[in-house]
């Protein structure tokens, strides 16, 4: 095995060198698959999902806290309007690497793209399990009956499209390769045919990939459009879609930066500066433009008083901005950006801020009639909490499994050495089933 | 008086030409049409929309009609209720209205004279009188039970009935067999309508009914021939087509929710609703709550604070017990409460609360303690939790990975 | 690939839309499904209410329930009284009374459907379950409802109620007794009922006119001299005369403009031909593709530096 010093040095924008740790994906080979942790969050999973099917077999009523005027429990106004949020990694991050041709964060895409589509796999089942009358669904394949007006439309068919087609070809190589490293010849062989099919397509497939979620994800804003003068005016605005566009955009951006930093604190892995501050410098970036088309509409519409009324609503409106500003004006200075607790915290309240921003039209600032409240029942948090829970114990076991979370190359040949030790040790007959050399596709 | 008796039951004569030769004056005829619309049923056809004037000529040119009346397994309790009236009593009634020709209690003879009047009176009027049957038929052991002069109760009926131009069978006995048919019916007792169902049959019942209702049926009958129009259990809808709840004098009571508890609570003294001590009302078709008994306000059940016991309906009377609450089907509006404008609509489960306190407090602790393990100094090369520069990598942990790691 | 817009990658990056080119019918959406001012269907039936008639007698909603098979909704009376606190599962109309603070005044209001001309709920519904048919009688279809309960927040009036205590639950509000009435050339069993003429049915433009007259014979009686539902939301069929404020009897205060048109405003356009997303795919196709060849070009070096395959 090479011994040579495989750490590339880059130079950074403004002249200094940055140790780049992170070099390629590298699967989590130090740590037990099944451990305390996976299971406490399984167990969670199993409770939601049992609620789950009892709900299938039972009126909606007794499982949701949702009544007449608050029709819309959390599960779609939070697994699915406020959580995609998070899962819109793939999206911000992807249209930055691709797009913007930002070359660092290639290494930090599988990260994004495991934690979306996991995001929206799970939105999409907690929607499922939502809907009062899931047996008429299949009309969305029949388009002569689609409402073309209608926001609930769009997102019915444009996310599962994305989620399914997309999202899962995007995540493909991931799950391609550990076929390539763990499978028999004949397996290797006709992953080596299927990858030039692959990387053909591989462009289109991105591109849509980009397109879907920036119309769905500024459907899900234009979902409370029809809510008219329910939602507060401080959140009503003609721009509600693009807003939430934005903010599906820098809770992308907060979301991976906290994976990746939670990730490396849980696993032991090294971190690379170069890389979050990077991830940090968009994510202020892209706050301070949420920032100013969010304030820019209140100035335009004539609300900006009402924003600081000083009552329940502005303060929370206050609140909400306090949360997004604060990462957007601390995030330009480099050494916060490069501190690893500062940029967890920062990208923390970044989150919560766009997370707020989503959910609050949805329920706190919805307001149908007077003597009206909302508050989800136990089942119905718990079947959240268990839809969250899957996606955790599953992220937590595809790092395992996959190389998902960025490394260096000096780990991955040390997993690699650990793993033939191994399986020597199983097989003295010395034989092993990699081959000796990687050869190139 | 008595040999006019005698000679008008042999006569089928006008009631005018009968009061004329009794010496009843029109003015008192007049006064009893008058009375018979007071004291009558709501909705008597006979009285619809008419004066006493004009009820008097038109019941003037009724010819009397006969009527038999013949007793089975009764407690002569609809005879009793008969006797008590005023309008007309009895003896009007009897006398002058209708031709009575055969009842058990009231007619002077007996023993072989009154088998006689009975055989002659179906011979006589076959075909054209009323038949009214009191009581229930036995039917168990060839009908052994009830057997009036050697003959049982069901020869008796098939042979009187039989010959009638119509039956009435009053009492909820003659109906649909009453008190005897309560479990376990020992005599198998039956109504009429259960023997003769091809025959013209009106059941009234009530145990027992109300007199007017017979004296409606009759006298209809007698002046047109025809029938009041009969509901699906061949009982005349003028009287049984509302339950005892629309029209109960406590209504306002039920409708507030002023509710008896105990029989002399204080509900009870202030003449609440008896729903909850089984009042039967509500499923009871009858006429008892508009017109009372006795001829007195208040005289029935519900009037004297006793829940009613739904004694016209056979499968309430004598089988559901008195005191049962039963479930009300036709819920109607309340008159006095109105949803308001802006109804409370959600509740906060505070159990619901605590989880969600629970778990964002989970996650803001584990965050934080996640974020204290993380460097503060701004480091080119770090790992989480060393804290210092040229710390260890995590590299150099591989000595105690050992052979845990998976694939 | 020098050129950027070359036809090839216009082409390639139409193409790569992939499954998102099925969404061809979003392209139907036209502004004029949802004008500014909608205009009543020309044989628009409608409802006019006048609370200054209106005696609070309930006979519309017993009514009601028995003209549409609903059960009575006895859970606050404990099965005894049919007592329904709001319009819900089992009521599709009901009256309610608002007090006046002074304690002397007071006024029943008359709650069912509104059925707007350009309502909310049939924009939102995502297979048109509820549309509005040439009589302006909003109704649901069961066949394609998915039970989303979107037009239950899209609803300014909070009208559509949703059978949460069954397990195949329907949306539950007025339709005129299309099925049952207006078919057979009936009026609603509700204006049938009316004892008082609080309610009456009629066509909208004449309902409208006789309320203007109302109003004209009798000026002051009637809250701000006109008729609720003349312009709100866009114009509702069923209008109401008050003597007291609108808000006070629940009716919500609402601009002129419809909420459909409020919602589609820039969709409708930006998605017309399914312009934008064609757009958004040709520039960022074209970007993307000139990106990717440049990534694929540093390929083999990348993997002659590192000795390993190059992740995606």
């Amino acid at each position: 095995m090479s011994t040579q010093d495989t750490t590339v040095r880059t130079r950074d924008t403004s002249g200094g060198t940055l140790l780049n740790h992170w070099q390629r994906g590298v699967p989590v080979y130090r740590e037990p698959v099944v451990t305390p942790t996976l299971l406490f969050f399984l167990a969670l999973a199993a409770i939601g999902f049992a609620l789950a099917l009892a709900r299938l077999c039972s009126p909606l009523g007794p499982f949701g806290g949702m009544n007449d005027v608050y029709a819309w429990g959390i599960w779609k106004t939070f697994n699915v309007l406020t959580l995609t949020a998070l899962g819109s990694g793939p999206l911000a991050v992807g249209m930055a690497a691709w797009v913007f041709n930002r070359q660092k964060l290639h290494v930090v895409m599988r990260t994004a793209l495991v934690s979306g589509f996991l995001f929206y796999s799970t939105g999409l089942v907690a929607l499922g399990f939502d809907v009062g009358r899931p047996w008429n669904f299949w009309n969305v394949i029949l388009p002569w009956r689609w409402n073309s007006g209608s926001a609930m439309l769009e997102v019915s068919v444009c996310m599962p499209l994305y989620c399914c087609v997309f999202l899962f070809f995007e995540n493909l190589p991931l799950i391609l390769e550990r076929f390539y490293y763990t499978g028999s010849d004949a397996t290797r062989k006709a992953l080596h045919r299927m990858a030039p099919f692959l990387r053909r397509i591989y462009p289109f497939m991105i591109t849509g990939a980009y397109v879907l979620p920036l119309m769905h994800q500024s459907s899900l804003g234009g979902l409370m459009l029809l809510g008219g003068e329910k939602v507060y005016p401080l959140w009503q605005t003609p721009l509600l879609p693009f807003l939430y566009l934005l903010a599906a955009g820098l809770c992308g951006l907060g979301f991976v930066t906290f994976l990746l930093l939670m990730s490396a604190l849980r696993y032991s892995r090294p971190l690379d500066l170069g890389v979050l501050g990077e991830l940090g410098n968009l994510l202020s970036l892209m706050c301070f433009v949420f920032l100013a088309v969010q304030f820019g509409d209140l100035v335009w519409r004539g609300e900006i008083r009402t924003a600081f009324a000083l009552d329940k609503m502005s303060l929370m409106f206050l609140f909400e901005t306090a949360l997004l500003l604060i990462p957007a004006v601390a995030l330009r200075s480099r050494t916060m950006r490069e501190t690893p607790r500062s940029l967890l915290n920062l990208a923390t309240l970044a989150c919560l801020g766009g997370l707020l921003y989503r959910f609050i039209p949805t329920t706190i600032a919805f307001a149908p009639a007077p003597n009206a409240i909302y508050f989800p029942n136990v089942p119905e948090l718990l079947m959240t909490i268990g839809y969250i829970a899957l996606g955790i114990a599953a992220f937590g076991l595809a790092v395992k499994y996959f190389a998902i979370l960025p490394g260096e190359i000096q780990d991955w040949h040390h997993m690699f050495r650990l793993v033939r030790q191994r399986r020597a040790a199983a097989r003295p007959e010395g034989e092993t089933s990699w081959p000796a050399s990687l050869s190139t596709p | 008086m008595f040999n006019s008796l005698v000679a008008s039951s042999m006569v089928l004569e006008t009631i005018d030409e009968r009061l004329l030769r009794c010496g009843v004056s029109r003015r008192s005829f007049v006064k009893f049409c008058s009375s018979l619309m007071i004291a009558a049923p709501f909705g008597l056809p006979i009285t619809d929309k008419r004066t006493p004037e004009e009820v008097a000529q038109g019941l003037g040119k009724v010819i009397r009609p006969p009527v038999i009346w013949i007793a089975f397994q009764d407690c002569t309790g609809c005879t009793e209720t008969l006797l008590r009236t005023s309008h007309p009593d009895l003896g009007d009634l009897i006398l002058n209205i209708i031709s009575l020709e055969y009842h058990e209690t009231l007619m002077a003879g007996s023993g072989k004279q009154a088998e006689e009047a009975l055989t002659q009176a179906v011979h006589n009027y076959s075909g054209k009188y009323v038949c009214v049957v009191e009581g229930s038929i036995p039917t168990k052991d060839k009908g052994v039970y009830m057997k009036l002069a050697g003959r049982p109760a069901t020869e008796v009926l098939a042979d009187v009935a039989g010959k009638a131009a119509a039956i009435v069978a009053i009492g909820s006995c003659a109906s649909w067999g009453g008190i005897p048919s309560a479990d376990p019916a020992p005599t198998g007792a039956v109504g009429v309508a259960d023997l003769m169902p091809e025959k013209t049959i009106i059941n009234l019942p009530g145990c027992p009914p109300n007199p007017y209702t017979l004296l409606g049926v009759v006298l209809q009958f007698a002046e047109s021939g025809t029938l009041p129009e009969l509901d699906h259990e061949r009982r005349p809808k003028f009287a049984y087509d509302r339950d005892i709840h629309e029209h109960c004098p406590r209504r306002a009571h039920f409708d507030a929710g002023r509710f008896v508890k105990q029989f002399g609570d204080e509900g009870h003294r202030e003449g609440w609703c008896l729903y909850e001590m089984g009042c039967k009302g509500p499923d009871t078709h009858a006429g008892c709550s508009t017109r009372h008994f006795n001829e007195m306000p208040d005289v029935w059940p519900i009037g004297i604070g006793a829940p009613c016991i739904g004694c016209t309906e056979k499968s309430i009377a004598f089988r559901v017990p008195m005191f049962q609450v039963i479930q009300i089907h036709t819920p109607a509006n309340p008159p006095t409460t109105y949803p308001p404008i802006n109804a409370p609509q959600g509740t906060i489960s505070p159990i619901a609360t605590g989880l969600v306190g629970l778990a964002a407090g989970a996650l803001a602790g584990a965050g934080y303690v996640a974020s204290r393990k993380f460097s503060t100094v701004p480091l080119d090369q770090s790992v989480p939790g060393s804290g210092q520069p040229g710390a260890p990598g995590a590299l150099d942990k591989d000595h105690e990975a050992g052979p845990k790691a998976s694939e | 690939m020098s050129s950027v817009f070359s036809r090839r990658q216009a082409l390639l990056g139409i193409v790569g839309l992939g499954g998102a080119v099925t969404a061809a019918p979003l392209a139907s959406v036209a502004a004029e499904e949802h004008p500014a001012h909608p205009v009543a269907p020309p044989d628009a039936v409608s409802m006019l209410y006048d609370n200054t008639i209106c005696t609070g007698c309930k006979a519309c909603v017993v009514a009601c329930s028995e003209a549409n098979g609903l059960p009575p909704d006895t859970s606050r009376s404990g099965g005894l009284w049919q007592m329904p606190e709001d319009l819900n599962s089992k009521t599709k109309n009901i009256i309610k009374l608002c007090e006046e603070p002074n304690g002397k005044d007071f006024a029943f209001v008359k709650r069912q459907c509104m059925h707007c001309l350009d309502p909310a709920c049939v924009t939102g519904c995502p297979f048109g379950a509820l549309k509005k048919n040439e009589w302006g009688a909003v109704t649901w279809e069961s066949s394609l409802c998915i039970g989303c309960r979107y037009c239950e927040v899209a609803c300014p009036f909070d009208v559509p109620k949703f059978q949460w205590d069954k397990w195949n639950p329907k949306i539950v509000k007025c339709e005129f007794c299309f099925d049952q009435r207006l078919k057979e050339n009936q009026q609603p069993a509700c204006t049938g009922v009316c004892p008082t003429g609080a309610v009456i049915f009629g066509k909208r433009v004449d309902l409208l006119a006789k309320a203007k007259a109302r109003i004209a014979a009798s000026p002051g009686k009637y809250f701000e001299n006109r008729v609720y539902g003349e312009h709100e939301a866009g114009g509702t069929q069923v209008l109401y005369l008050s003597k007291v404020s609108f808000q006070d009897i629940g009716l919500p205060k609402l601009g002129s403009a419809s909420l459909g048109h409020y919602a589609t405003m820039v969709t409708s356009v930006i998605y017309k031909w399914l312009s934008a997303p064609i757009l958004a795919a040709g520039i960022l196709g074209s970007v993307i593709k000139r990106n990717w060849n440049r990534h694929e070009a540093e390929r083999p070096e990348r993997e002659k530096q590192s000795g390993l395959p190059d992740q995606l």
